[in-house]
């Protein structure tokens, strides 16, 4: 039989009072904090994947910043393409205009020239529409314009992004404008302006098709006016091409916020269940902890007390 | 037989129960002293005294009771391992210690931990590329940078911290070996001078034992109880792996002396001041063994790691901004600077910011040069946009940082699982310890109604004597 002495009982009573105590304040430690992982070692595998979870959700947030910010930009720039579009047709409706009036004065063309100049004058405004001070259609400018209107009557690309030798867009240029929008998902939401406006020096460009009906208009060179409708109607298309392009892009981007908004989800959920403490199965391991130290408390307190000089007299 | 042979032998008695009341005096009173074994006490029987003639002998009744000593009730061999577990327990103990305190510099998972900070960092390169040539942005990344690099900086200085009150802890341990080592070998020769004299060194066999808990505990020292009551100690394995130094000599009563190196690596060395020879060795056990492994091996693992952390951002950091063109469209500089090593956590205690312009910071990916060749500016931010993808990447700071905080998490893990199980071992010797040779009041009490009934008795015979020749000088004979 083993024996029981003074100094073996307190010993027990003090361990299983000391293991109580402590599981009560880890206990303590996790409600306090509502975190289920109060240092590394409660849970080494937990703790990096959630700190692998954390970096997730940082990430889709900043996935989540840079699609809204794309969305900004391009609600920006497909409101003037739109707006491009009309007033591009209202040239076209005037030429057509000038045409059927060709045999009236002189003074009536030159009239709707001077309207046709007010509509270039307006499409460089609006290819100059700029998002958070940068031209939406000056690829990556420093400067502040995407077009220059300049002193005879000519409207030139100052924006970069565009091959000078061709006149047309080539991304060794620059130019490129992405948004990160989700994990491997780089999206280009912006398009050079001579991919919306037409390529510089080509006969279709917008502004040269403009100036030309314009001076047609004035000189009366009907034939050639009549030319300048199709040429219209190419440099139109290219603005819907280029609007169309961004459409795609606009819904990409789209997706892309759905997909974010799904994930985070699942990921908080995941992060939450590695590290957050679920409170009903603490308050149950509370009470029962808390009940098993009064215990121990008590029944050390009872059991100290005994001793066989109480029973003798 | 004597007359008075009955009195005689009832004094022996009388004699024999206050000594033995005495003794469980002496054991209620040291019932919480620590290290007190209990005592009881040895009587032999008297019989008639051999080898004397039988005519003086002739009807010669028994002679009483003799007291032969106190027994000291251990068990040497629970003693024995009772050392060696509380040598584990300390080792144990120590090494969960030093691993929690290395563990609290890596509060994680958490809103303001390293990893939450460096995933701020790249997410920062992400809004430099949304709004490449804005101020705002840019000053956010430089900042949330040296964020990042003091939080590093400070990281590795606590891990130095820990270093130093470990090297601290492993002195004292040692100084305190040292101190009790000696007490020994001191106490070896006066418990050598009561064996040979034949006076009773219990007291002292339960201060040797105290000592020899010390040293287990301490240094991990192993003890071989000599026939004489003295101890020998021993101390680690030597460079082959085995053997160890004799700490303390039981035959000679002298002690070596331990001393840790911090210049070469905390080596631990014994002494021995008779020959002046010095004996490299390794501790196998103790709060000693467990300080240096922590020193020479847990805490430079960690602190390495930390570097390569520091060293994966800055290198990663860096590359980025070589690839990259700054706001005015000249090649990027270098943002975080590096120390060279000169140990382990010195990198990650040196890397800094320097720089200090955010206009600095390379967000294009695409120079332009004017008509004359010089640089012209530009809002592309795609070198900064490639840079916010760093962290994801294998072998990145982040990563580096997660398998750092794993490893530090499951060691720390193993070592309180260790620490439990052994101080569940621990606490079960304890007990049998305990049990062999602490006090139990219910015995001693039950010892000492036994005596007092015996010296009762023995005195009702003395004075049931004292009647019988009381009747037979004064009562016979007379007219």
């Amino acid at each position: 039989m083993m024996r029981v002495t003074v100094g073996s009982s307190n010993y027990a009573a003090l361990t299983g009072l000391q293991s109580n105590a402590s599981r009560l304040a880890a206990l303590q430690a996790q409600l306090s904090s509502g975190d289920q992982i109060t240092k590394p070692s409660d849970d080494p595998a937990g703790t990096v994947r959630a700190l692998q979870l954390r970096a997730d959700v940082k990430q889709n947030t900043q996935y989540a910043s840079s699609a809204s910010d794309a969305i900004a930009w391009m609600s920006t720039s497909d409101a003037a393409y739109s707006q491009v579009v009309t007033l591009a047709q209202q040239a076209r409706t005037l030429a057509v205009q000038g045409l059927n009036s060709g045999a009236s004065t002189g003074t009536s063309a030159s009239a709707i020239a001077d309207q046709i100049d007010a509509i270039k004058t307006s499409m460089v405004s609006l290819a100059n529409t700029t998002y958070n001070g940068r031209p939406v259609f000056g690829g990556t400018t420093a400067g502040d314009a995407a077009y220059q209107l300049n002193a005879d009557g000519s409207v030139s690309y100052i924006g970069d992004g565009v091959d000078p030798g061709t006149g047309a867009a080539d991304p060794a240029f620059g130019g490129v404008v992405n948004r990160t929008v989700g994990s491997q998902n780089t999206v280009q939401i912006n398009q050079v302006g001579t991919q919306v406006f037409g390529d510089e020096g080509s006969a279709t460009n917008m502004f040269a098709v403009l100036n030309d009906i314009s001076a047609n208009l004035r000189s009366g060179n009907y034939t050639a006016l009549s030319g300048d409708l199709g040429k219209m109607d190419t440099a139109i298309e290219q603005v819907s091409g280029a609007q169309a392009t961004e459409g795609a892009a606009y819904q990409r981007v789209q997706i892309a916020q759905s997909v974010q908004a799904s994930n985070k989800l699942s990921l908080q959920t995941e992060l939450s269940g590695i590290q957050d403490i679920d409170l009903a199965d603490m308050a149950v391991k509370v009470s029962t902890a808390q009940v098993s130290y009064q215990a121990s408390l008590q029944t050390t307190a009872s059991i100290q007390q005994m001793s066989l000089l109480n029973f003798l007299n | 037989m004597s007359t008075f042979s009955g009195i005689q032998q009832a004094a022996t008695s009388l004699a024999a129960s206050q000594y033995g009341l005495q003794v469980v005096s002496q054991n209620i009173a040291n019932a919480s002293t620590p290290g007190y074994t209990r005592q009881s006490v040895d009587l032999a029987s008297v019989d008639p005294v051999g080898g004397v003639p039988r005519r003086y002998t002739v009807g010669g009744g028994p002679g009483g009771v003799t007291v032969t000593g106190t027994s000291r009730l251990n068990d040497a061999v629970i003693d024995a391992r009772a050392r060696t577990e509380h040598s584990r327990s300390a080792l144990a103990d120590t090494t969960a210690a030093q691993l929690s305190q290395i563990e609290d510099i890596f509060p994680e998972p958490s809103d303001t931990g390293l990893a939450e900070q460096l995933s701020t960092f790249w997410s920062d390169w992400a809004k430099v590329a949304n709004d490449p040539t804005s101020a705002a942005p840019r000053t956010v990344l430089l900042q949330d940078g040296a964020t990042v690099a003091s939080t590093l900086n400070s990281m590795s200085r606590s891990l130095s911290d820990v270093g130093a009150a470990a090297a601290q802890s492993l002195g004292n341990d040692l100084d305190e070996a040292n101190t009790a080592a000696s007490s020994l070998a001191a106490l070896n020769t006066q418990i050598r001078l009561a064996h040979n004299t034949g006076v009773s060194d219990n007291s002292l066999l339960d201060q040797r034992d105290v000592l020899l808990d010390k040293l287990s505990q301490l240094v991990g020292g192993v003890a071989t109880i000599n026939a004489d009551g003295t101890a020998t100690v021993k101390v680690g394995t030597d460079a082959s792996g085995a053997g160890g130094v004799t700490y303390v000599d039981g035959t000679t009563d002298t002690a070596q002396t331990l001393s840790d190196d911090p210049t070469s690596g905390y080596a631990i060395s014994a002494l021995d001041p008779s020959t002046g020879t010095t004996t490299a060795i390794t501790l196998s056990g103790g709060s000693a063994a467990g300080s240096f492994t922590t020193l020479t091996s847990t805490l430079p693992g960690v602190q390495n790691q930390l570097d390569a952390v520091a060293t994966a951002l800055a290198t990663a950091v860096n590359g980025a901004q070589a690839n990259g063109y700054d706001v005015a469209g000249n090649a990027g500089t270098d943002m975080f600077s590096v120390p060279t090593s000169t140990g382990p956590g010195s990198i990650a205690a040196g890397i800094q910011v320097v720089m200090t312009d955010p206009n600095l910071v390379a967000a294009s990916g695409l120079q332009q040069l004017d008509g004359s060749g010089n640089p012209i500016p530009n809002k592309d931010g795609s070198n900064a946009l490639g840079a916010s993808q760093l962290g994801t990447a294998s072998g990145s700071a982040d990563n580096v940082y997660a398998s750092l905080i794993g490893a530090v998490a499951a060691s720390s893990k193993l070592a309180q699982q260790g620490q439990a199980t052994q101080d569940a071992v621990t606490s079960s010797v304890d007990a049998l310890r305990q049990s062999a040779s602490g006090v139990n009041l219910d015995e001693e009490v039950t010892n000492m109604l036994t005596l007092q009934h015996a010296y009762q008795a023995s005195s009702r015979v003395l004075s049931t004597m004292n009647d019988l020749l009381d009747t037979l000088i004064n009562h016979t004979g007379v007219g």
